[in-house]
């Protein structure tokens, strides 16, 4: 009982860009300046690696600001102690990153007189941002109490307890770390859960000497039945939209949010060639008009499979080397890799997301994934009666795609139709498309 | 129109099954859903054939002490005599509806194991006659515990305010049908207090606390599950206590257990209480189609012009005989 009242607890948040664009890292939380700074947050990515109540996550960030003004406040379950702490490897976002991303892929038509297989195209890939460290937080009392301080790699790590929210607030700032106006009132519902605080800040020196460019993702290791993610601290220095990418790694199966919708992002359409080469413009308006549509207010599944293999892969699946770094700790030797990977994307808001994330571990090994199709017509040499009969349908397939591309995205379909160069194909008789000789 | 309140049940959960599959983009399968309508249906069928038998053996043996040819030829041909046998094949029904609402499987043996359990419960947990689980409510939980592919989605009915409106508008239609708006409204009253006293205590936004209380599926569990007449006590207060205790219960596992799925386990937890309760309130009990003092109040004239010659009223009269 004590255990599970102790473990009223939590996580953290954050976000990301999507997609094939090159992301960018972004703690969410919230940001606490040290100085004057104007901090915001955009995107985040966070790696749940969970069995049961054990827990390792992973928080990579896309801070942009300058290093020695970076500071995160994280509400956790339980207080953490330096060995539960680590440094994690940026690359192992990427690779996750990489082998969930929605996918786009081709066909090629086979000569009507008589289709290949498909090729993907990989997505590019995420990378940091830097900066500088700072000076060491003062002790004071408030009804703030120090369970811990230990520093790992470049940061310097703080657990906190708190009696009152507005203690930990002034010491906080006494401590030269910037609260955000407005943070004390939501500090306070974590403390009455007696969750701790995690609060990390840049160790410069460290940092100088690490020769990195850009903040490492920190992981925690914990036990908790709480399953969730507080996205609550991370809305208060920020009134725009949030991007969190949750890489949820399970034996069981799919993750799902159980306290919001989770939605599964469109798929398997069939768009025109074009956006090959304009991918990623294209996904950012796809899920930005299918999160309009969905009132903006449910989580969207891009990815959930199983990590053992991948159909067709957008990159390689991740070796059992690179899960143990992702977090993944229920791993036998010789066993095989037990891990189901849920992609799940939620852009947030404040009047949208009220309350924190929660998840649980489904049953579900149903697979998914964000995939868009290419299909590039024939265009070699037709010598049959077949042939006219391809060619009409061609216009048929280019049209149906300009629609679905057009209903996928909100785009103008006349803007598509040109883009396509259908234009002088739609004014054609009608009757052409059935008399053709 | 619709003689029996519960075709009004069938009706409203089969257009929340639709309505979901259609706007909600859920693991809902069809084949499921007529896998479990298929097993709830025989499992009562199976079900009610041997509990004809049984009784017409025991009736045999009463009225003549032979004890001997336990099932004859002739018994055997009324397994398709419905009027003889009665299996409740509405019932079965709902109870289909609702897994099929509220459960999720990967294999359709799953589904299988769930409507056999969730029917056979009715005959087999039942004191005086009356079981006191909830079929679809015991179909659940035994899958969750017994199998690997099944899981229950909280968070899968969304919280738009069109879907409360549409909720609580047909399903106080039908609890009023039913007669058990009471165990609702002390069910959501209480689990909004105490959720009320928790959001204020921790100090959260309200919107937090609206947003934990519109959920679909807290909604739909509240009008549709704990108030099937036939599971929970006769007496109003004892309905009272045991929709609070569920309540309770229900925000204890959500809020220190930290389980999604904690009303499904307050309800079945708890849902022997009402054998105690029965016992220390009596109140005559609920059937389909018979009207009874203890509960005209509440639901006056739609079971009253409800036709009393139905076969469950039949039933009733020789469970009694």
């Amino acid at each position: 009982m004590n255990r599970l009242r102790i473990s009223l607890s939590c996580i953290l948040s954050l976000i990301i860009f999507i997609g094939y664009t090159p992301n960018a890292w972004g703690f969410c939380g919230f940001y606490v300046a040290k100085a004057d700074t104007k901090l915001y947050n955009q995107a985040s990515q966070v790696v749940i690696a969970r069995d049961s109540d054990r827990t390792i996550l992973t928080m990579a960030n896309d801070y942009q600001g300058d290093v020695k003004d970076f500071a995160i406040v994280v509400p956790v379950p339980v207080a953490i102690e330096k060995e539960q702490v680590r440094i994690g490897d940026p690359k192992i976002v990427e690779r996750l990153d990489a082998f969930s991303a929605p996918r786009l892929v081709e066909y090629f038509d086979d000569n009507p007189c008589q289709v290949y297989p498909a090729s993907e195209t990989p997505p590019p890939l995420p990378a940091p941002a830097g900066g500088a460290p700072q000076s060491p937080p003062a002790r004071s009392t408030l009804g703030v109490t120090i369970e811990a301080q230990f520093n790992v790699g470049e940061y310097e790590i703080l657990i906190l307890s708190a009696k009152e929210s507005s203690g930990l607030e002034t010491w906080l700032k006494q401590n030269g770390y910037r609260i955000p106006s407005g943070a004390s009132q939501l500090l306070q519902p974590y403390i009455r859960q007696k969750m701790k605080f995690f609060v990390a800040k840049v160790n410069l020196k460290e940092f100088n000497k690490s020769g990195y460019e850009s903040l490492r993702p920190l992981m925690i290791a914990y036990e908790s039945p709480k399953f969730m993610l507080p996205i609550r601290l991370g809305m208060v220095n920020s009134k725009t939209e949030q991007d969190l990418i949750v890489y949820v790694l399970s034996p069981k199966g799919q993750a799902e949010v159980t306290n919001y919708r989770t939605v599964k992002v469109p798929s398997d359409s069939e768009i025109p060639l074009f956006v090959k080469n304009e991918f990623s413009d294209f996904y950012k308006a796809m899920f930005q008009n299918a999160y309009t549509k969905e009132s903006k207010k449910v989580a969207f599944l891009e990815y959930a499979w199983d990590m053992g293999s991948c159909d067709p892969c957008s990159a390689e699946p991740l070796t059992v080397e690179e899960l143990k770094k992702a977090g993944v700790f229920w791993l036998k030797p010789n066993e095989g890799t037990n891990v189901f990977i849920s992609r799940i994307h939620v852009r947030y808001t404040r009047d949208k997301f009220p309350e924190d994330l929660m998840f649980q571990e489904t049953a579900n090994r149903k697979q998914f994934q964000g995939r868009y199709v290419l299909r590039h017509p024939y265009t070699g040499e037709m010598k049959c009666p077949a042939a006219a009969e391809y060619k009409r349908s061609l216009k048929q397939r280019s049209e149906e795609q300009a629609q679905t591309l057009s209903q996928l995205t909100g785009w103008r379909v006349e803007d598509i139709r040109q883009k396509m160069k259908l234009v002088s194909d739609r004014s054609e008789p009608f009757w052409r498309s059935i008399w053709t000789d | 129109m619709l003689k029996d309140a519960r075709d009004y049940q069938i009706l409203f959960l089969s257009l929340f099954l639709v309505l979901g599959i259609g706007t909600r983009d859920w693991t809902l399968h069809p084949e499921f859903i007529l896998v479990a309508i298929a097993t709830c249906c025989l499992t009562q069928w199976v079900a009610a054939s041997l509990k004809y038998f049984i009784e017409v053996d025991n009736k045999d043996a009463r009225d003549n002490g032979n004890t001997e040819g336990l099932i004859d030829t002739k018994n055997l041909a009324d397994v398709f005599n419905f009027s003889l046998v009665k299996p409740a094949f509405r019932s079965a029904i709902i109870t289909s509806l609702g897994l099929s609402l509220l459960l999720r499987v990967d294999h359709c043996s799953t589904m299988v194991l769930a409507g056999a359990i969730a029917i056979s419960s009715k005959f087999i947990f039942k004191i005086k006659d009356k079981h006191f689980f909830n079929p679809a409510n015991i179909g659940i939980i035994a899958v969750l515990v017994l199998t690997q592919d099944a899981w229950v989605s909280p968070g899968q009915w969304g919280e738009d305010w069109w879907y409360l409106l549409l909720f609580a508008g047909t399903g106080g239609l039908i609890v009023k049908k039913v007669g058990r708006w009471d165990t609702t409204a002390a069910f959501l009253g209480a689990y909004a207090l105490l959720e009320a006293i928790r959001n204020f205590w921790l100090g959260w936004t309200w919107d937090v606390y609206w947003h934990r209380l519109m959920s679909g599926s807290l909604l739909l569990f509240a009008l549709f599950m704990i108030t099937d007449p036939r599971s929970i006590p006769n007496a109003r207060i004892s309905r009272y206590l045991w929709a609070i205790s569920i309540a309770l219960l229900t925000f204890i596992l959500r809020n220190y257990f930290f389980i999604p799925t904690a009303v499904f386990w307050a309800l079945f937890a708890l849902a022997p209480l009402t054998i105690v309760f029965d016992s220390i309130w009596q109140a005559p009990r609920f059937s389909w189609q018979e009207t009874s003092p203890s509960f005209t109040e509440n639901l006056t004239l739609d079971l009253a012009i409800a036709p009393k010659s139905a076969p469950q009223m039949e039933r009733e009269k020789s469970q009694v005989g």
